[in-house]
């Protein structure tokens, strides 16, 4: 039954991580993203369960107040105040990107990634997933043309191989988890504050509006 | 193995000492609004670190390994590393007050950006120092991680269009390939069993488990992280962030990507290829380093003949001698010896070039080489030292980077002879390009409205003592420094 219901969280999140590629609303790749860090967050709140630690506790609510309530008010007040209803466009067009989608989630399941599927150890769907999650979060960050939409694809990524480390068994101590969620929440203001002056700078969050360092 | 701790307390504090006074430095930024209390408090705290990495690489070359605990420890490489930093932090903190109290005069900036700059530098050197003397892993990463972080708005420094872009683009390409180093760093835990959660995993642990990593999981991660730390490094094909951050960033701050945060990134690549080695042997990594090195030289020098921006032309430099420095590592033995080497002379060399640039920049109030004429009468001390600089990176003889040039090469050419010939009329290459612009630059008729004469003594100064320093360690290298690059060349 606990099994089942981290399979539901892993598609959840897995499921986020395709639809950000669909979604033309800012509000809605937020939501999305929020979406996929409380899945996230729960994994983790049944991880701490499961193995009755109070520390791992802390790591799963920090978690959840970094990513799915600091990060997505960070990005709502920066749509909010910049009026960015709709993110910047992407490169190939959906149909196109649905199906380097689709491949690259047909990729985790090759032989190219065996060995590190088979670090599952019983979850190897859960990790295949995760592993689909990282690469198509990365093809978000190539494919969309919006600030907005790289940060999420970036985080979304950091999502993806904190779930691989779950399901691998490879969480780090609870102090060191700490960090690294210190770590996104500094990234997330520094990102965040940056974008608010690019969008001062350009008048758009387009990156291919950024042309200057060209010579 | 290197012999067990014998003054692990003392060299604890030397760690923290070195660790706390940025950040204590950093501190005062945030709070004072005085200018000299900042330029006073970034000072002090530079001399300490410097005093503090000395007695540490003293300290390593005589006794090995200190402090072996799970958090700290600081093995010959940490040694040499901290040291770089130590030494281009010092330089670099002198001469960024005498820069940006010109900067300020010019109305270039005002006071916030000031208290930001020595705010945001100190915090810099805090992380390398934290990244480079600590023994975990993950708090490696972190500290790398914290280096973008703090950088980031120094990028952007001067608030125009052109750095904005150039400071976005370094935090999304740092962040993407440090988060795929996290992933390669990640999977190098799979050799440590454990019951249940994670215990604290320094390299040590990991360097005696390497045995029980699955070579095809070794192979990977080790991938991974050469892309991730290659990034920060600067390798090519992951290189594309330099030459924007570093023609943006004041060139104090250039100085020490260069000369410090290459060496930081650097040690901790070498620290998982001497684990991925002893799982899969040296020449899985040997093979990537040399692909990659090769790669970086012969990009970096044609990039280099078609440069117009003189801060740009010292970026492509950088990625040059990172290339060397990969091609050292990978070819192993007397290569990883004169690689070794090669990371301290790299490091004073291109800190000389970048404060001299920044001299040029102060004078000229441009970046573009075609608006630089003359130098040689308009900023005479200055032009000597970028000639200097220039003759130093190159590899002219008998200055050190001649010769670990001279042996990287050598290293390399019964195993690897394509790659050596390949990266050495790279070399050359790059030599005529920047002898090329280097000449442009500096002869000449100077512009009329340029005035003669250096701006301050305090922008001379520091380079002029690493000039000495780097001719000292040319010449007469101390019996220290070669215990500590021989221990690295033997680890990594």
């Amino acid at each position: 039954m606990e099994h089942l219901f981290v399979q539901l969280l892993i598609v959840i999140m897995f499921l986020a991580a395709v639809f950000l590629h669909v979604v033309k609303k800012n509000s809605t790749a937020a939501v999305l993203y929020c979406a996929q860090s409380a899945a996230m967050a729960t994994i983790l709140l049944a991880a701490s369960i499961e193995a009755d630690s109070r520390p791992l506790l802390f790591v799963a609510l920090a978690t959840f107040a970094v990513k799915t309530l600091i990060a997505p008010l960070f990005f709502a007040h920066l749509i909010k105040r910049h009026q960015l209803k709709f993110s910047a466009s992407t490169y190939l067009s959906v149909p196109l990107t649905l199906i380097a989608v689709a491949a690259l989630t047909a990729l985790t399941r090759s032989h190219i990634f065996a060995p590190l599927v088979a670090l599952g150890n019983g979850r190897e769907g859960m990790l295949s997933l995760a592993l689909a999650m990282m690469l198509i979060s990365l093809f978000l960050i190539v494919n969309r043309k919006g600030a907005i939409s790289q940060m999420i694809g970036i985080l979304s990524l950091e999502n993806s191989i904190v779930a691989f480390a779950v399901f691998a068994g490879l969480e780090q101590a609870p102090g060191l988890q700490m960090g690294i969620m210190f770590d996104i929440l500094v990234w997330v203001v520094v990102a965040t504050v940056f974008t608010s002056m690019m969008y001062k700078q350009f008048g758009s969050l387009d990156v291919t509006a950024m042309q200057r360092l060209k010579e | 193995m290197s012999p067990p701790c014998s003054a692990s307390k003392n060299n604890m504090s030397l760690i923290f000492l070195a660790i706390a006074s940025p950040c204590i430095a950093s501190c005062i930024a945030l709070i004072t609004k005085r200018r000299a209390v900042m330029e006073a408090a970034t000072m002090i705290a530079s001399v300490v670190v410097l005093a503090s990495a000395a007695l540490l690489a003293f300290n390593v070359a005589k006794d090995g390994v200190y402090s072996r605990s799970v958090y700290f420890s600081v093995d010959a490489l940490g040694a040499l590393v901290i040291a770089t930093i130590a030494v281009v932090g010092c330089a670099a903190a002198f001469y960024s007050v005498a820069y940006i109290r010109e900067e300020a005069e010019k109305k270039v900036i005002g006071s916030s950006r000031t208290r930001q700059y020595f705010l945001f530098f100190n915090l810099f050197v805090g992380a390398m120092l934290f990244a480079a003397s600590t023994a975990n892993p993950i708090l490696t990463w972190i500290a790398i991680e914290a280096t973008t972080l703090s950088t980031a708005f120094l990028i952007s420094f001067y608030n125009k269009p052109s750095a904005m872009e150039a400071a976005w683009k370094y935090l999304i390409i740092n962040s993407v390939g440090l988060l795929l180093g996290f992933f390669g760093t990640l999977l190098y835990f799979t050799s440590v069993e454990t019951g249940g959660s994670m215990p604290l995993v320094d390299w040590g642990l990991l360097s005696s488990h390497a045995g029980a990593l699955d070579p095809v999981i070794a192979k990977i991660a080790f991938i991974f992280v050469l892309i991730g730390y290659g990034t920060k490094i600067g390798l090519a094909p992951m290189h594309t962030w330099k030459p924007d951050a570093y023609g943006k960033a004041p060139t104090p701050i250039a100085a020490l990507f260069s000369g410090a945060l290459l060496n930081v990134a650097l040690a901790a690549m070498l620290r998982f290829k001497s684990i991925t080695d002893s799982a899969v042997g040296t020449e899985f990594t040997g093979q990537l380093l040399v692909a990659l090195g090769v790669l970086s030289v012969v990009v970096a020098a044609f990039i280099m003949f078609a440069q117009k921006n003189y801060k740009r032309l010292l970026a492509y430099s950088s990625i040059e001698h990172a290339g060397m420095m990969a091609l050292g590592f990978g070819f192993g033995g007397i290569g990883a010896l004169a690689a070794a080497l090669h990371m301290v002379y790299h490091s004073l060399a291109k800190a000389i070039l970048f404060f001299a640039a920044g001299n040029i920049f102060l004078k000229y109030s441009s970046t573009k080489i075609r608006h630089v004429r003359g130098a040689l009468r308009a900023i005479p001390a200055t032009s000597a030292l970028f000639i200097f600089g220039f003759l130093a990176a190159s590899g002219i003889p008998p200055l050190g980077l001649f010769l670990t040039k001279a042996h990287i090469a050598a290293a390399g050419m019964a195993a690897h002879p394509v790659a050596v010939i390949v990266a050495v009329l790279s070399l050359i290459v790059a030599f005529v390009a920047f002898l090329k612009h280097t000449h442009a630059m500096m002869f000449g008729e100077k512009p009329e409205e340029i005035a003669q004469g250096e701006s301050s003594a305090w922008l001379i100064i520091p380079s002029f003592v690493l000039v000495v320093l780097f001719v000292y360690l040319s010449v007469h290298p101390p019996a220290y420094l070669y215990t500590l690059v021989s221990a690295v060349a033997a680890s990594y």
